[in-house]
């Protein structure tokens, strides 16, 4: 990898007895889309904190290009911060919260302006909102100006503190595109802190997973999404099959493994498709609902027979929730069709590939 | 948005009749003696006994005489300096209140509100005490080397503006700390991330964000200290009386009502005066509606 931007070294953090952060450590390319991502609670928006200097690890380090940030105020690192509730200074107008960052480094008037009117364009906000105050303004410019606020001091990091989530669902797309392009015509490097699994998933180029002040898994979406370090990501990102199995044997050719709950129930995955640290004994073979196919006849590598609960029509996909052996829960998701495959009660057998599974180890019982 | 229905509500026919017979009320309460008090300057005494006669005498009287004027010029020299002691001393106080006592929110109201339940004379005479000849202030002067060869600080212009400000602050270092506490952290986090330093924080951002708690406790400060005359009476030992005292002599000693109306309505139009300017520089300050 690349010189890294930011090294986030074995931070911890506490409050009080409350442990805040456990040893986290990432480190994050120049230019990259990160996403830190996890329940509420799980230490994302302090792990951006720490970035933006309004806290201090108890033990660790935080290095931006390689210079210690430890005791180095907010104001003097090369970050700059989107709060979730935005904070534009609703006693200045739209230009004077653009142009206070300028304002405070004493770059003078004419330069200032100028900045200002090339973020506005940037942001592709209306020159007249300029002598506007913040309350003026719908939530999708306010949005807007806050990046813009943020921008102008042409920071080497923005950290984005879930500045989304009080959006409506539709203005959310357009700013999440917004966010996309601003991201590739600035090359800067964005840390964006969400608990929106499809936002990190559209938006990012890594995504960091975090739960309890730890870090789980850090990887592309693909790789979070098909190949999760443990059933908790799996369950986090998007919904899952998760198959108790029993890993027999390990060695280079992949892990034998024994499934009860399917027709042919003893099969060899191949190395490529176990999660790291997967050990003998039990185990979770996880498939995603959309690998999931219905079988009229025939078959394929992995086959269950099954019998439809429930059927949920979402527009363009259909959900199907079907009981299978050992009273095992499973859901399918097809291609929407005016003509349902299937009705509520219909038994039949799902079938998928044996190179679509993942296993995974199996979690510790009760925690 | 909410401009609509603060508009709205003031503007609703309805609304207006429901509220008439409390405004009809209050506007009666408070006319009428209004109405009485101008009324009475237009009248006479004789040997002590209001006399019934329509004469501009009072008034003649009022322009003519440099003394009314020098006590309301006094009067409002030391509301001013009152209110601007109390600003400056209520702003730190209440910033460290409303920011770095956060923990200790509910005992700084409780302490707060017992400064108001206190009650007013007690503290001034107190006051009078300690400032005494022979009073604590002497003694702690004495010891530290300041020697004031006996003279009281009691009786002193300066023993009246420590009595003002000591009974009017709490009124400032509650209104602005009300307004500080309202403010969002994340906007100074904002301005610290945005490159600020801490006083830069404060001055760009928490003080604008105050002001309007600054200007209430302000004018509040202003009105309540040009009515003050418990402090130039114990504290300043009525040496320069203040206008409400000199007000009080002339109902109560003088026995002269129609000029005690007439001082009244100088020093209340006055001060009404004051208070309109203060609100016009402070509107063209903020220069636009907001906030």
């Amino acid at each position: 990898m690349a010189e890294a931007l930011l090294e986030l070294t074995d931070i911890r953090k506490s409050y009080g007895a409350y442990q805040a952060l456990k040893g986290v450590s990432l480190s994050v390319a120049p230019g990259e889309f990160i996403a830190l991502v996890g329940p509420s609670g799980c230490g994302k928006t302090t792990l951006l904190k720490h970035v933006a200097g309004f806290e201090d690890p108890d033990s660790g380090f935080v290095t931006i290009e390689g210079r210690s940030m430890l005791g180095v105020p907010p104001a003097d690192r090369p970050t700059r911060i989107v709060f979730q509730k935005l904070a534009l200074f609703p006693h200045m107008t739209v230009a004077e919260n653009i142009g206070f960052p300028l304002k405070l480094r004493k770059v003078d008037r004419a330069e200032i302006a100028a900045k200002v009117e090339e973020m506005i364009r940037l942001m592709e906000l209306k020159p007249e909102y300029l002598k506007r105050f913040p309350k003026q303004l719908s939530g999708g410019e306010q949005q807007r100006v806050a990046l813009a606020r943020s921008m102008i001091s042409e920071p080497k990091l923005l950290l984005l503190d879930e500045p989304l989530s009080a959006l409506d669902v539709k203005l959310k797309k357009v700013l999440q595109a917004e966010l996309k392009r601003l991201h590739r015509m600035l090359g800067v490097t964005f840390v964006h802190v969400t608990h929106d699994l499809e936002e990190a998933m559209m938006l990012a180029d890594r995504i960091c997973v975090m739960r309890a002040g730890r870090i789980l898994q850090v990887g592309k979406p693909d790789d979070i999404y098909y190949r999760p370090a443990d059933a908790f990501v799996a369950g986090f990102i998007g919904e899952t099959n998760l198959i108790p199995v029993e890993v027999q044997a390990i060695d280079g050719g992949g892990a034998r493994t024994h499934v009860p709950a399917l027709e042919t129930n003893t099969m060899t995955i191949p190395a490529a498709q176990l999660a790291p640290g997967l050990e003998r004994g039990p185990a979770l073979m996880m498939i995603r609902p959309e690998l999931i196919s219905m079988l009229k006849d025939g078959g394929a590598e992995c086959t269950m027979p099954a019998k439809v609960q429930e059927i949920f029509s979402k527009g363009g996909t259909v959900q199907y929730r079907a009981r299978g052996p050992q009273g095992l829960e499973m859901v399918v998701e097809l291609p929407g069709t005016p003509e349902k495959p299937a009705a509520i009660g219909d038994k039949l057998r799902l079938g998928w590939a044996e190179r679509d599974v993942f296993l995974i180890p199996k979690p510790a019982e009760a925690g | 948005m909410t401009e609509d229905t603060v508009a709205r509500s003031w503007s609703d026919p309805a609304l207006l009749w429901k509220a008439l017979p409390a405004v009809l009320l209050q506007t009666a309460c408070f006319l009428a003696p209004l109405g009485m008090t101008v009324a009475l300057t237009f009248q006479t005494t004789k040997s002590f006994q209001l006399t019934w006669t329509w004469n501009l005498a009072t008034w003649t009287d009022v322009f003519s005489r440099a003394h009314y004027w020098t006590t309301l010029l006094h009067t409002l020299t030391m509301a001013g300096l009152c209110v601007a002691l109390c600003i400056g001393l209520a702003l730190p106080v209440a910033y460290a209140l409303a920011t770095r006592l956060q923990a200790f929110k509910n005992q700084v109201t409780v302490l707060i509100t017992f400064a108001f339940l206190t009650d007013t004379t007690l503290k001034t005479f107190g006051w009078a005490m300690f400032l005494d000849r022979t009073g604590v202030a002497n003694y702690l002067l004495k010891e530290i080397g300041i020697d004031t060869g006996g003279a009281s600080i009691l009786f002193s212009d300066w023993a009246t503006m420590l009595g003002m400000v000591y009974n009017l602050l709490p009124f400032a270092i509650f209104t602005i700390y009300i307004s500080i506490e309202a403010i969002d952290r994340a906007l100074i986090l904002a301005a610290y991330d945005a490159g600020a330093s801490k006083f830069r924080a404060f001055w760009e951002v928490t003080l604008p964000l105050c002001r309007p708690g600054i200007w209430a406790g302000a004018v509040l400060i202003f009105l309540l200290a040009v009515g003050v005359f418990l402090e130039p009476k114990v504290l300043g030992g009525g040496k320069s009386p203040m206008s409400a005292e000199l007000i009080r002599q002339t109902f109560e000693t003088r026995v002269n009502w129609p000029l005690g109306a007439a001082l009244t309505l100088v020093l209340m139009v006055v001060s009404v005066f004051v208070v309109l300017l203060f609100s016009r520089v402070y509107r063209l300050q903020r220069g636009r509606g907001l906030l």
